[in-house]
């Protein structure tokens, strides 16, 4: 395994640094917008959960360039800067964040709201699914301060058990509600993208930062936990068929004719919450038991300190004084 | 859910579960744990063993446990019942438990109760339940009648990850809640106002760099700890929590996690943390690690309980496995390391060597020839004998036995060998062997019967010498009685010996890696009349024909079987005989199992110690039947339990390259080594073995990406299968034959497993695992079930032959051997011999060395594989089956299994789909008067099927396969009879079933949730247009033709298609669900949600009629359901 071995695993996380994205989501924004046009007539775009910032590339690039373009990303995290992308370090969940957006739009609401973020994962599923229906339900709670009317909302789902849940609420306020999975999304991940076209909440529907929106449960005849009444909405395969498929193995020559070269990453991620422990780890200095070498009992006998230098200087021993006991 | 009305449908029910263990609670003697929905209430008596009492099933539906809340008593009394609250996800329930003496009963139970949002911690209030909730509320509920007492937000409403309430009344009630901006914010609900306006928090506390995990608050000392995603613990001082204001002090900031930190727990003296790294460390209240516990595999530690009474923890993990440690200390008295201070003035010389006779007798010897005893009951050092021939060079050995037989061994670089009687060592007896240098020495014990010393001289020649004492004990006698040959190497001298039970063969090993049997009693093959074992005397001609049988050639008597270079360059280190097997370790990482068959070596499976392992010195046998493997870690000196994945001791020797010795006894277990030019000497009282217990054994550490059930074993009552885990709910009809169902599961954390599903006890027994893939096993086909004495045997028990294929293109093929064993636990024993194996990248690189530089591609991964056998009926007709694989790298290929796996070889493959190949299926298709035709159908990521006839495949001169460019490249499948374009993406499950008409019915189900279901017929054309039956090709065509979009929420990655009427798929939205065929369009008919995320394959197959079906479905875990037909 060396260092291209992901690179011949993954076309897709070759592709992308190699044309520069920070991660290979960017082509899934692509591809999407690619089957639905999520970019056409779109002046104002807001990238929630933006780190490391690809989406916001594709943004910057498709919206940014046109004139009068604006893309506001909004991110806890710190992220490296983005020519043309205004960037914000703040909490979707707060209602100042939603403010300054507008703020930055001049007080226009958006025409597009992205939001590609996802929670660490634990590993144990019911709580990645819980927490990564949060993050969309606060997505969607801070769309509702920033969206126009009719405007469009993508985010990421994870189609587990509970996902029927999601796109019945999310029904709730767009005409529109597809999921679509790019041709750069893995068949193995249960990933996938809900675009939700033509924002129109109901009817005396007043935005509200203040109260978290909560996820729907099931009822007994609109939306089951067991029986054939569940909200699954269309599912849609996005890029064409001469895309790379992201599960196949490709080798490191492509069919284009193009040479391999190896290209480092992009952007490494910045500051993330293990650094201090990796830099203990790596200098050694993480707290270790205590060895039983340490606390002898035969308190007669003397023990003196580990014997490091010794083990260092070891003698080159021969083979066939090898003690092998039996 | 109770639906016996409408019988008529099947209905799937949970029977069995296995899943990351998500909650933990010591009550008394009493351990809960929750797996999945249920409940499992074990007993723990004072030896730390642990009896499973009840498993109260399906008490949260479709949530998991992640706690449970024991209502404290007034009286403290809770041996005879208890209320418990059981929460997971949204949903809570109190249930009533009745455990005295005799009997565990469920008393009552309350309705579940779903709230608005995700439970991090539950609190008994006066009879009430406080929950902290996932947007910083908090929730007073009234448990028995269902209705909220309270309901009082945070001004903050943000998102949390963890949360601990403290407190024992509503008034005093304080929640610590973790926060995603890392921060802990303090906040006393009950300080709302009556109209439940949000409580502004009354202390932030920030330190943490990632989110919390894990609280735990001692009230006693006033102390919080805190475990995160920054991989640290803090200990705060935060005094008594419930007075507000109050001043948080980091008072600990622990980093010894080497990854995020799950579960933290607060004890009046240690600290408990668990974490992502499987490690589960002790501190003290100080930050200093005690002790760490390692031994749960896989993504970590998800839950611990302590018993402080006892000093246990108790660990669960995301492998499903639940493990008890002991608190203090390692568990031993009497454990460590001392220097046993040989050097004086009046013991002049270094020491050379050191060995161990029994645990209680170390034995040393000095480059000026002086042969030293300490003995550890008198503590001090005693010289034995001063011989200055064996100065500057000199091997020694003591023999083996419970006390070392009071005997060791001196050799010198001068062909001199002493035999030394430990206690008498006046009686000591030379014997000069050879011209030259001793190379090694090693001994071989037979019972008390016969004991052999084995010396290696020069050229390869082994003396085998006959020790024997007289009666009075006083006298040895020395006696050659052979010499053996090596074969020809560098370095060649023997390393190891052994008997092989009964004892007319010695097992060696040598410095060249390989693994060589020599008849132990050489005589006898001269004389083929003499000895009842005189039927090897067929292996005498070809053994004895280098030596020529005569005493006066100086070289000896060659092997008459041997495995060259079994264990590599490095050498094989020892060879043990036990159970029926040879074992043999070497310094390139492995243990092998061999076997001898005929007078012949075979190697059965290759094993693996822990990883960084790579110098195994030796395999014990635990009195428990289990084995530990020795072995040097870099510069410690390791005992590891492979079946408990634990390092059991651990000694900073410095390496093996210098002289060491180890003994073990029941009483103890003694590590010798030399340091510093003294002896060093390790000893733990009790063996070996650590008295960690596991309480349950795990099951995989990740993912298990494939299960297939190769047969059923059935017991007759002789074998009683013992009925722990339901002693009281047995179904009447559920007794009789036991039937056990054997499953093989394989897992990203690249080992395949093999289980044991009795039908009467819903336990799940692991049998074994094989591990033999470098990458993960994502693919198992099955081929050859039988019985071990085949067709007309009646005796129980099963065999197979099983293919595995996973990432890096590795392949393996290797048999399975059940039968009945009333000593252990599942009444099974398993056999596995390893056959075959195949790698395409070294297929490549061989194909590199005869013809140019072709192709390197290591990188694909075998998604699926099918055993196509046109025959399979008739096995032994035609040169084996074939197995089709699917891979990632857009090619389906054909591999031919021949002598009965044994080989394995690459025979076709084609990149038709051009797309990485999800699925592989094989079916037959018979009509009368024609010759049964063999069909693949191969899908991809493009949703398209490919249909191909490989009935002709093997025949000589067909068409089928188009030879290659060059000779050595794999043969062209050519174009595929048929493509359907099932699907707008990825095919993750495919099925077929021939059906009444002479069609066949193919199931498929996609990544986008849709089902698509049809009648496929086979036609063959007429006879007289062509010429001869070789030339015959069907014609494919596709009759009616159903689609169900949106049939699941996400992948369906099972299908099965039951009859032609009824089908079942399951998804990764955990529905597994049932679907009426044959008119027209599938029909739903009902779905039941399973608790396994991430499903990633399902196998179903029909038991008997009174028992139905079963289905397994493996993801995060397994799972397997039963339904009535």
């Amino acid at each position: 395994m060396g260092r291209t071995s992901k690179d011949k695993r993954d076309v897709y996380y070759r592709l992308a640094k190699e044309k520069g994205w920070r991660a290979r989501s960017a082509f899934k924004l692509l591809q999407l917008d690619e089957e639905f046009q999520l970019f056409k007539g779109v002046k104002r775009a807001v990238d929630l959960c933006a780190a490391p910032g690809s989406w916001s590339q594709v943004l910057s690039q498709k919206v940014g360039g046109q004139s009068s373009g604006q893309v506001v990303a909004v991110d806890l995290q710190a992220m490296a800067p983005l020519p043309g992308v205004i960037q914000i370090q703040g909490d979707i969940t707060q209602l100042s964040t939603a403010k300054e957006i507008i703020q930055h739009f001049e007080g226009c609401p958006a025409d597009l709201v992205v939001c590609d973020g996802a929670p660490d994962v634990t590993g144990l599923h019911d709580v990645d699914e819980y927490m990564q229906a949060q993050l969309l339900l606060a997505a969607l709670n801070i769309a509702t301060h920033v969206l126009k009317p009719g405007g469009c909302f993508v985010a990421k789902i994870f189609r587990g058990r509970d996902v029927t849940l999601l796109y019945s609420q999310l029904r709730i306020f767009f005409s529109s509600v597809l999921c679509a999975k790019p041709k750069s999304s893995r068949n193995s991940s249960i990933e996938a993208f809900a675009v939700c076209q033509g924002y129109d909440p109901p009817e005396g529907f007043i935005p509200d930062l203040t109260r978290p929106l909560m996820n729907h449960s099931y009822e007994t005849d609109f939306n089951q936990l067991h029986g054939p009444a569940r909200v699954i909405v269309p599912f849609v395969t996005c890029g064409d068929l001469s895309a790379y498929d992201s599960d196949r193995t490709y080798s490191l020559d492509l069919d284009n004719g193009s040479e391999y070269k190896y290209t480092p990453p992009t952007q490494p991620p910045i500051a993330p919450p293990y650094q201090e422990a990796c830099r203990l780890k790596k200098n050694g200095q993480l707290a270790k038991e205590f060895l039983p070498q340490e606390c002898s009992i035969d308190r007669v006998d003397k023990l003196s300190q580990p014997l490091a230098i010794h083990t260092l200087l070891a003698p080159k021993v021969e083979d066939n004084e090898i003690n092998c006991s039996s | 859910m109770d639906a016996f009305g409408d019988y008529v449908w099947p209905r799937a029910t949970s029977e069995l579960i296995l899943l990351p263990v998500t909650g933990l609670e010591c009550v008394g003697d009493r351990l809960l744990a929750g797996e999945g929905p249920d409940l499992l209430v074990y007993n723990l008596d004072f030896g730390g063993h642990l009896r499973m009492v009840k498993r109260v099933q399906n008490l949260l539906g479709h949530y998991l446990i992640h706690g449970f809340r024991v209502q404290p008593e007034p009286k403290g009394d809770l041996d005879s019942e208890a209320m418990i609250a059981v929460f997971g996800s949204k949903g809570l329930r109190v249930v009533k438990i009745s455990w005295g003496q005799s009997h565990l009963r469920e008393l009552w139970r309350s309705g579940l109760w779903n709230m608005s949002d995700w439970i991090w911690d539950a609190r008994w209030l006066e009879g009430n339940v406080a929950l902290a909730l996932g947007h910083n509320s908090v929730v007073l509920y009234d448990p028995v009648i269902g209705c909220m007492l309270q309901d009082v937000p945070c001004t903050d409403r943000c998102t949390l990850s963890s949360a601990c309430l403290i407190g024992d009344t509503w008034k005093e009630l304080t929640i610590v809640a973790g926060a995603v901006s890392n921060e802990l914010l303090v906040w006393y609900p009950a300080t709302a106002l009556p109209d439940n306006k949000p409580v502004a928090p009354d202390r932030r506390v920030s330190g943490h760099v990632g989110v919390i995990f894990s609280m735990s608050y001692l009230e006693s000392k006033g102390l919080l700890a805190t475990a995160s995603e920054d991989r640290s613990v803090r200990i705060w001082k935060v005094g008594d929590l419930r007075v507000p204001g109050g001043r948080v002090q980091n008072i600990g900031h622990c980093f010894g996690h080497s990854a995020r930190v799950w579960q933290v727990k607060l004890l009046e003296n240690y600290l408990i943390s668990a974490g992502e790294d499987c490690v589960c460390l002790v501190w003290s209240h100080e930050g200093e690690i005690l002790q760490a516990f390692r031994g749960h595999q896989g993504r970590g530690i998800r839950a611990i309980a302590a018993h402080e009474r006892q000093t246990w923890v108790i660990t669960g993990g995301d492998d499903s496995g639940i493990r008890l440690w002991h608190l203090v200390g390692r568990g031993y008295p009497g454990l460590g390391v001392s220097s046993l201070s040989f050097k004086s003035p009046s013991r002049p010389g270094a020491l050379k060597a050191v060995t161990l006779a029994g645990s209680w007798r170390v034995l040393a010897v000095t480059d000026v020839g002086g042969l030293y005893l300490y003995d550890l009951e008198v503590k001090c050092w005693e010289q034995l004998l001063e011989d200055n021939r064996f100065q500057s060079y000199c091997l020694l050995e003591a023999a083996p036995g419970p006390e070392g037989f009071g005997l060791c061994a001196l050799a010198n670089g001068e062909g001199l060998v002493k035999v030394v009687p430990i206690n008498t060592p006046t009686a000591a007896v030379d014997q000069n062997l050879f011209q030259g240098k001793v190379h090694s020495l090693s001994w071989a014990l037979r019972g008390y019967e016969e004991l052999l010393l084995l010396a290696s001289g020069p050229g390869g020649v082994v003396a085998c010498l006959e020790i024997s004492a007289a009666p009075t004990g006083k006298a040895i006698f020395v006696k050659e009685r052979c010499r053996y040959l090596l074969p020809p190497s560098k370095q060649r001298w023997h390393t190891c010996s052994a008997f092989l039970p009964p004892g007319d063969f010695l097992v060696c090993g040598d410095r060249r890696g390989s693994v060589l049997l020599f008849p132990a009693r050489p005589c006898l093959f001269k004389k083929p009349g003499v000895g009842p074992k005189a039927i090897t005397a067929a292996e005498a001609p070809q053994a004895g024909s280098s030596s020529g049988g005569s005493e006066s050639v100086v070289t000896g008597l060659g092997p008459v079987s041997s495995l060259h270079s079994l264990h590599g360059k490095q050498g094989v280190t020892s060879v043990t005989c036990h159970g029926g097997y040879v074992y043999s370790t070497g310094r390139d990482g492995s243990y092998y199992q061999l076997f001898v068959h005929g007078g012949r070596l075979q190697p059965v499976l290759r094993q693996k110690a822990c990883r960084g392992m790579n110098w195994i010195a030796g395999l014990r046998m635990a009195p428990d039947g289990s084995m530990v493997v020795l072995g040097f870690h870099a510069n410690e000196f390791v005992v590891w339990s492979p079946r408990s994945h634990e390092k059991l001791h651990i000694v900073n020797c410095g390496g093996g390259h210098r002289s060491w010795a180890f003994s073990d006894t029941e009483a103890a277990m003694a590590f010798a080594y030399l340091k510093d030019g003294d002896v060093m000497l390790y000893r733990a009282l009790g063996g070996c073995i650590r008295p960690n217990v596991i309480l349950r054994e795990g099951l995989h550490g990740r993912e298990i990406t494939c299960v297939k059930r190769v047969g059923t074993v059935t017991l007759g009552p002789e074998f009683e299968v013992p009925n722990l885990e339901h002693p009281d709910s047995l179904e009447p009809g559920s007794e009789g034959p036991g039937l056990i169902d054997i499953v093989i599961t394989g897992s990203e954390d690249t080992t395949v497993c093999v289980l044991a599903l009795p039908t009467t006890t819903g336990a799940a027994h692991a049998l074994t695992a094989v591990c033999n893939h470098i990458s993960s096993v994502r693919a198992l086909a099955v081929w050859g079930v039988g019985t071990p004495g085949g067709p007309q045997d009646s005796h129980p028990g099963l065999t197979a032959q099983v293919v595995s294929a996973g990432g890096r293109a590795e392949m393996h093929c290797f048999s399975l051997m059940i039968t009945p064993d009333a000593s252990t636990p599942s009444r099974l024993a398993c056999h596995i011999m390893h056959l075959s194996s195949h790698r395409l990248d070294e297929y490549w690189d061989r194909q590199r060395n005869r013809h140019r530089m072709i192709k390197v591609d290591p990188e694909t991964r075998y998604m699926s594989l099918a055993i196509c056998e046109l025959d399979s009926d008739r096995p032994g007709l035609g040169p084996g089956p074939l197995v089709a694989a699917a891979c990632s790298d857009g090619a389906v290929r054909l591999f031919l299994l021949q002598d009965s796996g044994r080989i394995l070889h690459l025979l076709a493959e084609t990149f038709h789909h051009k797309r990485c190949v999800l699925k592989v299926h094989s079916f037959t298709h018979e009509a009368p008067n024609q010759r049964r035709r063999l069909i693949l159908c191969s899908a991809a990521t493009d949703g398209s099927i490919a249909f191909w006839d490989l009935t002709t495949a093997m025949d000589r001169g067909s068409t089928t396969l188009e030879p290659p460019a060059h000779p050595g490249l794999p043969y062209q499948m050519g174009t595929p009879c048929l493509t359907v374009q099932a699907h707008s993406c990825g095919v993750n499950s495919l099925h077929t079933l021939p059906t009444p008409e002479g069609h066949h019915l193919v199931a498929s189900g996609s990544e986008d949730g849709s089902l698509h279901v049809f009648t496929l017929a086979v036609k063959m054309p007429e006879l007289e247009e062509a010429d001869g039956e070789a030339e015959l090709v069907p014609q494919l065509c596709v009759l009616d033709e159903y689609s169900v979009p949106c049939a699941h929420a996400a992948h369906v990655t099972g299908i099965k298609i039951l009859s032609p009427k009824l089908m079942v798929s399951a998804s990764i939205d955990q529905r597994l669900t049932f679907w009426r065929l044959g008119n027209g369009e599938p029909t739903f008919m009902n779905s039941t949600v399973y608790h396994v995320p991430d499903v990633a394959d399902m196998d179903c197959w029909p038991v008997n009629p009174e028992f139905g079906h079963r289905c397994a479905l493996a993801g995060q875990g397994l799972e397997v359901y039963n339904w009535y037909d």
